[in-house]
């Protein structure tokens, strides 16, 4: 009779490992964790680039660029391709500056990068590209376990934070199953899980309807997190501290929301009388 | 950022070889009416796509899903049960059969990309996935060697036809994305 | 949810992962050494008389065996050439026993809890630069993404029937990959804005807020 051992060998190969390794699991090394201070402590209020450049694909996208704040609310406006997305990405470390430096709240963006994704909490346009996990409950917890809590515990701080937003029924409903403002809902409450002192949206609403904006808008307001939210739609300013338009790579007004905005749709109508 | 990468790049091309079997339409009739489907194109492209190590790894985890019992092989199988079936030896071989065809792309690196491609796909994705095949049905069914050989005999035609399509695919991929080929 | 999983509570789902998976080895070390027929059809009945005491109708999960159906013809077949249809009876029906007895695990046992049983066996793919963490991490990704990918198919399958293609739908396979390539790179990011495949060791210091 041939030999069928190749079968049997999995399940009883598990058998011999789970007995042995039980054995050795509780001297399985943790990583530890550290405490860092920030690098520059004169900083440590605000967030602040200082002369930075930054080249994308041949052409400078930055060149001595430099920006500082530390209101709570702020904007970021600008066209297609000015440079938007590069800036927020330098603010958690996604991309590193060529010249100049990056902090956040006096850590250093590229030398403190490993405490980046503790301190810095980033929402992208599209929540499919976000969610990595297959439910709800797993996309809260995950944050909570990155932080160090166990696997228990993340889940019940996961549930705590559903039951308090009222949708506890979202538990374990499969992420592909919800609709866009559900979806990004989700997103914004796995990384606000996290308490990031900095929450960076990178045009979080563009595909959802304005109902959905508004309670989302009120889902980042009911935080003490300082914001910087992307948006093309500018109603979502209204009560915001201070508006930062960049243009190709410089930055073309700052201030006041209204100034901001009126001074931005002053330019689009000039550009479309020479059109 | 690169470990994240990789790690992001293993499971989505694992993704990618379950969305080919979910698909019943891909399937390519062949002599004898055995269904053949997009799946083991799925293992070639992973060893020309993502290299052998990158390549191994995707297919080891996509057939590590199947066993924790998601019905994603061809024909919606899936669970403990398709290691105690006839083709055990061939879910076994599809880690090894990418690793192969990723080996040989990097062997094959100055030859042009539609060759380089065929040839580690027959490698790798026929004769290493026979290889570990027809062993398998040996020990499963108590045929003889040259009996299993011959029952699945029958998939040859097909699967170098799917050799053919995965260096064509390999090349459109090559053309939209320079650059995206590991070995090129 | 992507899984033969049966949701529901009977006997079998009560039963610890590890436990079940022994069993399974045990089970499948008695059924190996039978080479009477009557006795091999004895075990597969009884296999099938656990898939009835799952209630409800979990008979019906029974025809799992089903797509094994063609090559269980051919295997007997060759046997019945060869002139040893006695031996090709037994060897068949122990591969739809041996079969049907691993698939009653997966239909009652959870993925997670699988997984967790399974850990141990993962254990020492450390040494190879392989976490537990991140094996799980490219676990859930993966069940994330293949929905997705599934539907990015339908997808391009719809524009491309649309735009009046019909034959050499592998075609579409390119565009699959495509995407595919440009999700992981959106996925990657995020996936590194949030810590990455490693626990975050490095914290601010508390502040007051």
């Amino acid at each position: 009779m041939p030999d069928k051992c190749g079968y049997t060998f999995g399940p009883l190969f598990s058998l011999v490992a789970n007995t042995a390794v039980s054995w050795f699991s509780g001297k399985q090394k943790t990583p530890v964790l550290t405490h860092q201070a920030p690098l520059y402590p004169s900083l440590a209020d605000s967030i602040c680039i200082e002369q930075v450049d930054l080249q994308r694909a041949d052409n400078h996208l930055f060149q001595q660029l430099s920006l500082r704040w530390n209101e709570t609310r702020v904007g970021l406006i600008g066209n297609n391709g000015s440079g938007k997305s590069s800036l927020v990405r330098l603010l958690n470390g996604l991309i590193a500056p060529e010249q100049g430096r990056v902090s956040v709240f006096g850590y250093d963006t590229v030398k403190q990068a490993a405490l980046m994704p503790a301190l810095v909490g980033f929402i992208f346009q599209n929540p499919d590209h976000q969610m990595i996990f297959p439910t709800v409950a797993e996309e809260l917890a995950f944050g909570c376990e990155q932080l160090g809590q166990s696997a228990q515990k993340a889940r019940a701080s996961a549930l705590a934070l559903l039951a308090e937003q009222g949708i506890e029924s979202w538990a374990d409903r499969p992420v592909t199953q919800l609709s866009e403002g559900q979806k990004q809902r989700v997103c914004i409450l796995s990384v606000l899980i996290m308490k990031p002192r900095l929450l960076i949206l990178d045009e979080p609403f563009s595909s959802l309807d304005l109902p959905t904006r508004h309670l989302l808008l009120a889902l980042i307001h009911n935080t003490d997190t300082h914001v910087l939210l992307i948006s093309h739609d500018f109603s979502v300013y209204g009560d915001f501290d201070r508006l930062i338009w960049v243009d190709e790579g410089q930055i073309k007004a700052d201030g006041l929301p209204d100034e901001v905005i009126r001074s931005y749709l002053a330019s689009v109508d000039n550009l479309s009388v020479s059109l | 950022m690169n470990k994240d990468r990789t790690l992001v790049q293993i499971a989505l091309y694992a993704a990618v070889i379950a969305a080919l079997g979910l698909l019943p339409k891909f399937n390519i009739p062949v002599a004898g009416g055995v269904p053949l489907t997009a799946q083991t194109l799925g293992l070639m492209l992973a060893g020309i796509m993502l290299g052998p190590v990158r390549g191994f790894l995707s297919v080891a985890l996509f057939i590590l899903v199947v066993a924790l019992g998601a019905p994603l092989l061809a024909g919606g199988r899936g669970g403990l049960g398709v290691f105690a079936g006839p083709t055990v030896g061939f879910i076994v071989g599809f880690p090894f059969a990418a690793l192969v065809t990723g080996l040989m792309m990097q062997q094959l690196k100055n030859v042009n990309l539609f060759a380089a491609a065929l040839i580690s796909s027959i490698v790798g994705g026929i004769i290493v996935l026979y290889a570990f095949g027809i062993p398998g049905m040996v020990a499963m069914t108590s045929l003889d060697f040259s009996g299993a050989a011959k029952a699945i005999l029958v998939f040859i035609p097909g699967d170098i036809i799917k050799a053919l399509i995965a260096a064509l695919i390999a090349q459109s991929v090559l053309r939209a994305m320079p650059g995206i080929i590991p070995s090129r | 949810m992507i899984t033969l999983y049966l949701a529901r509570s009977s006997w079998l789902h009560h039963l610890p992962a590890g436990f079940k998976l022994c069993l399974l080895a045990a089970s499948s070390m008695l059924i190996l050494p039978v080479t009477q027929l009557e006795l091999m059809l004895a075990s597969m009945l009884a296999t099938a008389l656990l898939y009835v005491t799952l209630g409800g109708r979990g008979w019906q999960h029974l025809n799992m065996v089903k797509p094994l159906l063609p090559f269980l013809a051919v295997i007997m077949a060759f046997h019945f050439w060869a002139g040893s249809a006695y031996e090709g009876g037994v060897s068949v029906l122990r591969l739809v026993t041996m079969f049907l007895l691993a698939n009653l695990i997966t239909l009652t046992t959870r993925m997670t809890d699988m997984m967790a049983a399974l850990q141990p066996v993962f254990w020492p793919l450390q040494w190879v630069g392989i976490s537990p963490r991140a094996l799980a991490l490219a676990v859930a990704l993966m069940v994330r993404f293949a929905p997705v990918l599934v539907l990015v198919m339908y997808n391009l399958d719809e524009a491309w029937k649309a735009r009046g293609g019909k034959k050499q739908k592998w075609r579409l396979i390119v565009p699959l990959i495509i995407q595919a390539i440009r999700l992981s790179d959106h996925v990657a990011e995020a996936l590194t804005a949030r810590g990455g495949s490693s626990k975050i060791s490095v914290r601010p210091i508390e502040v007051r807020r």
